[in-house]
């Protein structure tokens, strides 16, 4: 929720920090040199203070001559733990045991609750690590200008307590979501995560009852500073809480939950904008406490500003939109009769749960309330159909935004018209410059199924420009000239890249036709391989698996003949026996669908090199028995070798003449 | 939003297990992640890619099935609709919002209506019919518009690599 800096991060992920191990012996090396330190001083102190000459042999430091230690003579550790904050040194190797003991803690947590982190865990909370420095390291030294030793290390204690309490929250978060995907999930791992949780919340709660008597005590502002970060974390914990909660809470259920979508949103909601203004709040104060209204820390907090204040009305532009899909649709779309539901005995199409209550769009097609909900959210169309539902109100109303057309979809989606099927816009830049791109944007509206789009796509336009450059060239097929024109996309380039002769027409035409030539081949040799196997390899059972399965595969998008299709379908029950059952327990079915991979992968791997054998077979023109796939290929071979040879004379001719001919068009063309 | 998202993939997954479109196995690579699958496509017979078996892993976002999956193919393969990283680019998988190619039609992209099972099925019918219109890889959709012969020869080396033969 914060604006993430990547350049400090950057640099300081470059650091290389040391491993745990080398940093704990060092923090216990440094603390030992400390306690030993102090020890002789205290030492030193008491034996020589009165006796000063002999303090000068000794090199004792100036300022500590003058320190009369506080404590008596058997108070020896108090009177260590004295020196120690006297001293700056010791007082960073205490600070330093500090840290290394709250990252051990951390550590222990870690290994109880969370296990192994995960990479993006890991991620996560390095940037909330960084970020949350960088922006510590600006509030102590840009807007509370902290001058004295003692206050600093107050400030860092605070801070450091707070981040990491921030930190584990964010490794809850993560760890809750990652959680959630999973469907068997241990009940101990979502205990131990909750009362890590409960533990935090409960802790943040304290240090706001400390807060307040800070507030009491000390000051207001620094008060209002210390309520505003542990809210904050109270916040956030507490959002997992609720997220946490409402998600076991659904997955205990069985069936569907319709308002389960509403809480989580409401509380997405609540929890985002008081949140959001907290934190505004929050800087704003900073801003104004700090008076430096001309300095690197103003303009970062100004920076964050702004982003908290675009995020808050991001949410806000959202929620409204929210609210209006929900008007429109409660208003528009009547909830499905009893008998709809018993005459629709499907489920509903976007969750696939069974549909006890729904809505019945005009196109006739029912959802849940909810699910449709979500999705209008983001479209305006038919799941199921894709007709436009905001359509009617998009005529007579053209409020802008009225429909429930969401901010995005709005500007992509109007043009689409019934009215007005097809636009065309095309842009030739090289009408120009020549360097220019020329692009066009065709929008069709066709109730093709999104299988079948690779043809949807060949519309009228196209034809039309087909035409166009056919009336030019008369002799190009029209294929070739629609192949160039979808990547063109324009007349005169298709007309230059004939002219210039990039397409080369009769190579191409003939590997069309000779492709056609080689699936009906292949469907023939198809067949006739499988009798042939079949009939041959008896002895094993596999080989003889091997082409059926073959056929099995053919999808059908290859028009095939329909004794092909049938024999396709009366093999599909031997291969999908391979498939079959859907297991209870995850890791049975972990493992089942390993087998089935490897089966299949196995499987294609003998085809392969069965194909293989085959081929090398017939190129060394073996002694077996020539299978009709080996000498059709060279039937294909060398009738595609005759043909490219009767064709490359006239194609010199032909192409001369096209060129005079086109060159006539273009010039009569530009002269009118 | 990650619950209706966990039930509807449950679903799917056994739906793909019980009845398997053919040449196509499609599952989670690890149940603890039900939202990261990997599926095994077989090369579509006739075409270039028959006999190959290439693998793929989907990603869903936690709002699926409102939004799209990503699909990325975790071989190398020459196609001028897959990016030479393997992203696959068909319009089914693009959310109705976003139109990176600025062709398509919002009737051709994502609907939740939308499965696992017809992502695949569209993916291996792209494969069959290369759309060298919205061209990921450009050299791909150059070789084979103008150079047939070689983008079969690349195609069998692909199918040849695809087995880890």
């Amino acid at each position: 929720m914060s604006l993430v800096i990547n350049m400090p991060a950057l640099i300081l992920e470059r650091l290389p920090l040391p491993s745990l191990q080398t940093y704990i012996s060092f923090s216990v090396v440094m603390l030992g040199l400390a306690s030993f330190y102090a020890h002789q001083t205290v030492n030193t102190i008491l034996n020589f203070n009165p006796d000063n000459q002999i303090q000068e042999e000794l090199g004792l430091p100036q300022e500590l001559v003058n320190i009369t230690l506080p404590y008596d003579r058997d108070e020896h550790f108090l009177n260590m733990v004295y020196i120690m904050r006297v001293e700056t040194w010791c007082i960073w190797t205490l600070v330093n045991s500090c840290y290394c003991l709250l990252i051990l803690f951390g550590k222990l947590i870690q290994n109880v609750v969370f296990g192994e982190l995960r990479v993006i865990e890991k991620q996560h909370l390095k940037d909330k690590f960084w970020n949350f420095i960088f922006y510590k390291f600006i509030f102590i030294f840009g807007v509370m200008n902290v001058q004295s030793m003692e206050e600093v290390v107050l400030w860092l204690a605070w801070f450091s307590g707070l981040g990491f309490l921030h930190l584990l929250t964010q490794l809850c978060k993560d760890r809750f979501e990652y959680l959630s995907f999973s469907p068997a999930t241990p009940r101990y791992a979502h205990v131990k995560l909750l009362s890590l949780l409960l533990v935090i919340l409960l802790t943040s709660g304290v240090v706001l009852v400390g807060c307040f008597w800070v507030g009491i005590n000390i000051s207001l502002t620094i008060f209002a500073f210390l309520a505003a970060e542990s809210l904050l974390l109270i916040l956030k914990c507490l959002y997992v809480v609720v997220r946490y909660i409402i998600q076991l809470w659904d997955m205990s259920l069985e069936g569907v939950w319709e308002s389960r979508a509403m809480y989580v949103y409401y509380t997405e909601l609540i929890f985002e904008l008081v949140s959001l203004s907290v934190d505004f709040s929050h800087h704003l104060h900073m801003l104004l406490y700090g008076n430096i209204f001309l300095s690197m820390a103003s303009l970062v907090i100004c920076m964050q500003l702004r982003f908290l204040f675009y995020e808050f009305q991001r949410r806000v532009k959202k929620h409204k939109n929210y609210l209006k899909v929900v008007k429109e649709m409660e208003s528009k779309f009547s909830m499905a009769t009893q008998e709809d539901l018993e005459q629709n005995s499907d489920d509903c199409a976007i969750c696939w749960e069974k549909m006890e209550s729904a809505r019945k769009l005009p196109c006739g097609h029912l959802f849940h309330n909810s699910c449709l909900r979500s999705w209008l959210e983001q479209d305006s169309s038919c799941p199921t159909c894709r007709t436009r539902l905001s359509e009617t109100t998009e005529r007579d109303g053209r409020n802008p935004g009225a429909p429930g057309v969401p901010n995005m979809a709005e500007g992509i989606v109007a043009p689409v018209n019934p009215a007005t099927t097809n636009h065309f816009f095309h842009f030739d830049g090289s009408r120009y410059v020549s360097w220019l791109p020329s692009f066009s944007v065709e929008v069709t509206h066709t109730n093709l199924l999104p299988g079948q789009q690779a043809h949807a796509t060949q519309t009228s336009q196209l034809d039309n420009m087909a035409r166009e450059v056919q009336a030019v060239f008369p002799h190009i097929p029209q294929q070739v000239i629609m192949e160039d024109l979808r990547l063109t996309r324009s007349v005169d380039l298709t007309i230059d890249n004939i002219l210039e002769g990039r397409i080369t027409v009769p190579p191409l035409a003939i590997t069309g036709s000779g492709h056609q030539r080689n699936d009906s081949h292949s469907s023939i040799s198809g067949s006739s391989t499988t009798s042939e196997v079949s009939s041959l390899a008896s002895d094993s059972p596999r080989v003889n698996n091997i082409p059926l399965n073959n056929l099995d595969n053919s999808l059908q998008l290859t028009e095939g003949s329909s004794e092909r299709i049938r024999q396709s379908e009366n093999q599909e029950n031997s291969y999908t026996t391979t498939g079959g059952r859907f297991s209870k327990s995850a890791t049975e079915r972990m493992s089942m669908l390993e087998s089935r991979k490897h089966l299949m992968l196995e499987q294609a791997r003998r085809r392969y090199q069965e194909m293989h054998e085959n081929q090398e077979g017939a190129s060394s023109s073996s002694v077996d028995p020539p299978l009709i796939y080996t000498t059709s290929e060279h039937l294909r071979q060398i009738h595609s070798e005759s043909s490219t040879l009767s064709t490359q004379e006239d194609e010199l001719s032909r192409r001369r003449a096209l060129l005079l001919q086109a060159t006539q068009r273009r010039l009569e063309r530009q002269t009118d | 939003m990650a619950g209706s998202a966990l039930k509807r993939l449950m679903a799917e997954y056994k739906q793909l297990t019980l009845n398997p479109p053919e040449g196509i196995i499609a599952g989670p690579v690890d149940e603890e992640n039900f939202f990261e699958w990997e599926a095994l496509i077989m090369g579509p017979q006739d075409t270039c890619f028959e006999g190959g078996v290439f693998p793929a892993r989907l990603t869903f976002p936690p709002d699926y099935p409102l939004g799209p999956p990503k699909m990325k193919f975790s071989c190398d393969i020459f196609h001028p609709n897959i990016y030479p990283d393997g992203r696959v680019c068909i319009s089914i998988l693009h959310a109705p919002g976003d139109d990176p190619m600025g062709y398509e039609t919002s009737a051709e992209r994502w609907s939740p209506v939308q499965s696992v099972e017809k992502i695949l099925l569209s993916v291996v019918s792209m494969l069959a019919e290369p759309n060298d219109e919205s061209a990921a890889n450009v050299d791909a959709a150059k070789t084979w518009r103008d150079d047939r012969k070689g983008f079969e020869e690349i195609a069998k080396v692909t199918v040849r690599k695809s087995l880890g033969l």
